[in-house]
């Protein structure tokens, strides 16, 4: 998949030349890009002087980043210990189900991404799924949640 | 206000005043919570209300308003909360009300009893602070001032007296500073409950150019949101902790590291650094007192691990979040190697309220070996779900039955977990409990960071051990041997219990394994791992046994154990629950009772959800 | 540096202030088995935890890595209690789950008494070969070597050394220190001919001018020649011929 190396330079530029920027930029690549691509791990690795390796073992590590494409949707769901409590598993069983895959995995039209969260410290409504890390639903009922889904395109 | 650079503590007194001057006599001010469970449940619809109501008649009646979008006001299960200065407060509050709310509150002073808390035991309503009893019985040092700012706004901290504790901290000597810590007894409130002063005093003791304060807003214990509502809510206050110790032992550069699931809370730490840099009160020569101090924030990558200081450290400085195998102290040397004193949010937040108000006050709270207060997150299996701050000492009982409300839907109380995945399950017989760092370590558990998950006659122990292992298991950061191959195998033994696969010897097995990871794993993370493990077998053996022995599974959860079953009396044939059922298992006319084919049902627990009429029963 | 004593085993025995409790011991002739640990590397020890032993200071008892455990005055180590067999013998066995093919793991197990694992193992799609996770050779590529062509991947269970993208590596110098400080001989090297091949890449290698044997990758002698500024010429006979 080919990537925008205009928009990987921008964001690279962006952020003071230090090992220590390195993160908040696989962060930003991977909101651009819904993953960190290759091309722009190895020009960091070019632009910075860190070993490419590395980088890319930040990638594998940390879970806010992905290093295969993920859908336009991410679709959350918390499993924190009230949310798990509440019937999160049932939660993300249903999800699965309609959209026919397992938490880490995306759709085949790369409309969804599912994944389960430890806790979005949203207790108050557990089960909680988030969609985008922004839209918040309370789980309690899982019909209601699939109902919303259909809204994203 | 016009934001410049204040050179000096007279310039920021007078900015002050002319802050407190533009805000002309006592007019109402509407506070709607904007912590994320309000927002969710729509408190920004409600805000846009009271906008546009105040806006089509506002000039008529000549109400002067000021409508604020504040932090987390607590009370996240009868969200959104809507509340005016210290004494009203209305929940559950829709568009819907905002008419009423203008008449009669905001222009007439009246109280709308309705909109008030409903106590579920009398049915009676309440709608002040003092008349709700999961208000009444805290103590809100910290998050009073949750609900009346604007995170957002710089000026609105500095109006309530934020910053004023720099002009006495920058008059003291930084070993002063120390020793009123010190004094004050501050433990850390991240956890480990480790004096705070005593960490700064060793910083600051150790001859070096550079140091380092770092916060930690790393909180990933599942069924937290302490930190994420402080930050949210009241930045300011955190960073003004972190001046002050920077000044204390003479750090110049301080970092904030935040987690990257509370998106929030980043924007509204970032916003406070900015706003704080252009007055002077963060960077070069702060308030002309010739001290230097930065603050940056890094987000976290998603990694429960990096809320260990190592590997938080490990993480700022760009690299994998791996915790150090040498045992150094971070003290001595942290992040970049340097001396660093690493202190989570709420701790951070504590700070300024003994600069302010000294040592006598801050001890007047809390226990003799656990001074000021604590905030907790009270969630799960309780009826009031929210954010509470109460005195330390206040024992588990108080804390879940007059706060909490109870358990939820009335049901029978069995465990609360407090600590996280660190933490372990107090049983019913330790309700009257005093909640300070040590009655809780000596009970089997810890403080945690203080989620406190309440459960109830219908939570199965095992399960609840089985999904701390699961979390850990996806948690650890796989460094040393016996956290990353260990957790993995007792994951598999609890998961053969749950199955109704355990056998006779799986419980002294796990604790075998227990000990292997207490005694040899590498960090916090994986000595602590088996918290959750050993006090669930401590007080809960018998349901271990159950599991086992008999193949039951007393809180009727696991699904090995279980049927769906559905009561003919209390069905009345809606086919809701046909029309609902993912296997199509579920049969029967319309009007008449319902069967759920037990070969084909998968537990999934849907039709028990979209009944009505409570008529599937688990068995 | 300053000289001190330290008791191992109720044996004072004369120490460096901050120096491995490890070494001590072995330069005492005190066995205390330890795989992920190189005297050389700086940054190795800590991983595989077998190296355990009660360290037992200002009246405190810990059980610690003696491997990575500075050597202070007033230390007493004890390397052969109850505790420490008990703890190492079920971090063993947990070893031996993950790589139950590993002959150095067996041996170890064995000496613990230990005939076959009580846990599941490593196998089918999870089989590790013998790699114990324990990152000395990631340490090695970039403290000793210098190139960092491997690096740690994954979390937890699936922790591994690997390149990036498990694609042949272009910093990779195919010198296969890597291979060589591997405690569990896990990383597959092997030498046909002129032609080397590890982390799914071919070097082609120098030969000996005197006795024509293929001694050293190309690769790695670029490295040192860019790095140190030594004479190409230098690299035309194997250290047996200089």
């Amino acid at each position: 998949m080919a990537v925008d190396t205009k928009k990987v330079d921008e964001i690279i530029a962006g952020y003071e030349k230090s090992e220590e920027s390195l993160l908040a930029i696989l962060q930003d690549f991977q909101r651009e890009f819904n993953y960190v691509p290759e091309e722009g791990m190895e020009k960091l690795s070019e632009l910075f002087g860190v070993p490419a390796s590395k980088i890319y073992a930040m990638g594998t590590f940390y879970k806010a980043l992905s290093l295969e494409p993920t859908g336009r949707h991410t679709c959350k769901v918390c499993t924190g210990t009230a949310c798990h409590l509440k019937g999160a598993s049932n939660v993300v069983d249903v999800i699965g189900r309609q959209l026919k895959i397992r938490p880490g995995e995306t759709t085949k039209d790369m409309r969804f991404t599912l994944q389960t969260v430890n806790c979005v410290g949203a207790c108050a409504l557990a089960p909680v799924v988030v969609v985008d890390d922004k839209d918040y639903y309370e789980g309690a009922s899982p019909q209601n949640i699939l109902k919303n889904l259909k809204n994203y395109k | 206000m016009e934001s410049r650079k204040l050179n000096s503590v007279d310039e920021f007194n007078e900015y002050r005043a002319k802050i407190l001057n533009s805000h002309k006599g006592d007019y109402p001010v509407i506070y709607v919570c904007g912590g994320t469970p309000c927002l969710a449940k729509g408190s920004r619809a409600v805000a846009e209300a009271f906008r546009k109501e105040i806006e089509a008649q506002g000039l008529e009646c000549r109400v002067e308003l000021s409508l604020k979008i504040t932090g987390c006001q607590g009370f996240c299960s009868k969200g959104p909360v809507v509340s005016f200065g210290d004494d009203i407060v209305y929940m559950e509050v829709k568009p819907k009300h905002v008419p009423e709310i203008i008449e009669k509150t905001v222009k007439r002073g009246e109280i709308i009893e309705a909109l008030g808390y409903k106590d579920p035991a009398t049915g009676k309503k309440a709608a002040t602070f003092d008349g709700i009893p999961f208000y009444s019985h805290q103590k809100q040092l910290i998050l009073g001032d949750l609900r009346k700012l604007d995170p957002f706004e710089i000026d609105d901290y500095i109006a309530r007296g934020g910053y004023a504790s720099l002009d006495r901290a920058f008059s003291m000597d930084p070993d002063a500073i120390i020793d009123t810590i010190e004094a004050s007894g501050l433990r850390g409130r991240g956890g480990g409950g480790f004096p705070a002063g005593r960490k700064w005093r060793s910083c600051r003791n150790i001859e070096t150019e550079t140091r380092y304060v770092l916060c930690n807003g790393d909180e990933g214990d599942p069924g937290a949101f302490m930190d994420r509502s402080i930050m949210e809510g009241n930045p300011h206050a955190v960073i003004e902790g972190m001046i002050i110790g920077a000044r204390a032992v003479g750090a110049h550069k301080g970092y904030a590291y935040i987690r990257d699931e509370y998106p929030l809370a980043v924007e509204a730490m970032k916003k406070a650094v900015v706003d704080a840099t252009a007055l002077g009160i963060l960077g070069k020569n702060i308030l002309g007192s010739g001290f230097d101090f930065e603050v940056k924030i890094t987000r976290g990558g998603g990694a429960f691990v990096c809320g260990e200081s190592s590997a938080l450290m490990r993480s700022v400085e760009g690299k994998v979040g791996e915790p150090r195998a040498k045992y150094i102290r971070s003290v001595e040397k942290g992040l970049y190697e340097q001396p660093t004193v690493l202190n989570n949010v709420e701790t951070w937040a504590n700070v300024p309220l003994i600069i302010n108000n000294g040592v006598q006050w801050y001890r007047q709270t809390g226990t003799d070996g656990s001074p000021g207060t604590k905030v907790f997150s009270l969630a799960g299996k309780v009826e009031n779900t929210g954010l509470v701050e109460v005195p330390m000492g206040i024992t588990i009982r108080e804390l879940v039955e007059d706060i909490g409300g109870g358990v939820l839907g009335g049901k029978r109380f069995k465990a609360v977990q407090t600590g996280g995945p660190s933490g372990g399950c107090i049983p019913q017989s330790k309700m009257d409990l005093p909640i300070d760092f040590d009655s809780l370590t000596d009970a089997g558990s810890m403080m945690g960071s203080g989620g406190i998950i309440v459960m109830d006659e219908e939570t199965c122990m095992v399960d609840v051990a089985k999904y701390f292992i699961s979390f850990l298991v996806e948690e650890s950061c796989g460094k040393c041997a016996p956290c990353r191959d260990g957790l993995p195998r007792m994951l598999r033994i609890l998961t053969d219990i749950t199955e109704g696969k355990g056998k006779e010897g799986d419980i002294e097995v796990l604790e075998e394994l227990c000990d292997v990871l207490s005694y040899g794993a590498l960090c916090g993370l994986g000595t602590s791992a088996p918290n959750p493990v050993l006090s669930t077998i401590r007080y809960f053996r018998d349901e271990y046994e159950a599991h086992i022995r008999d193949k039951r599974c007393p809180g009727h959860v696991c699904k090995s154990f279980i049927t769906y079953r559905i009561d003919a009396d209390a069905c009345t044939g809606c086919t809701l629950c046909a029309k609902q059922c993912p296997q199509k298992c579920i049969s029967g006319e319309k009007k008449q009772t319902h069967v759920i084919d037990q070969d084909k049902c998968i537990k999934c627990n849907v039709c028990r959800e979209v009944c009505k009429f409570d008529a599937v029963r688990v068995e | 540096m300053e000289n001190i004593k330290i008791v191992i085993d109720g044996k004072e025995v004369e120490a460096i202030r901050d120096q491995s409790v490890l070494d001590v011991a072995r330069e005492n002739g005190i066995y205390i088995p330890a795989l992920c640990y190189h005297p050389e590397v700086e940054a190795s020890g800590g991983s595989c935890r077998v190296c355990l032993v009660e360290a037992h200071q200002n009246g405190r008892m810990r059980l610690v890595t003696s491997c990575n455990y500075p050597a202070r005055e007033g230390l007493e180590i004890k390397t052969d209690t109850d505790l420490v067999r008990r703890i190492r013998k079920g971090v063993v066995e947990l070893l031996l789950s993950r790589v139950p093919d590993s002959d150095v793991i067996r041996e170890l197990a064995t000496r613990d008494g230990i005939e076959d694992t009580r846990f599941f193992k490593d196998e089918g799609d999870n089989y590790r070969y013998k790699c114990i996770a324990c990152s000395l050779c990631t340490l090695v590529c970039e403290e000793v070597v210098g190139v960092s062509a491997i690096s740690m991947l994954n979390r937890g269970y699936e922790k591994e050394p690997g390149t990036p993208y498990h694609k042949a590596s272009q910093a990779c110098i195919g010198c296969g220190a890597c291979a060589y400080a591997c405690p569990t001989q896990a990383i597959a090297m092997t030498d046909e001919g002129a032609l080397r091949k590890i982390w799914g890449r071919e070097f082609s290698m120098v030969s000996c001018s005197v006795c024509g044997k293929p001694y050293i990758p190309e690769a790695q002698v670029d490295w040192i020649v860019k790095t140190t500024g030594k004479e190409r010429s230098f690299f035309d006979k194997c250290p047996d011929h200089r």
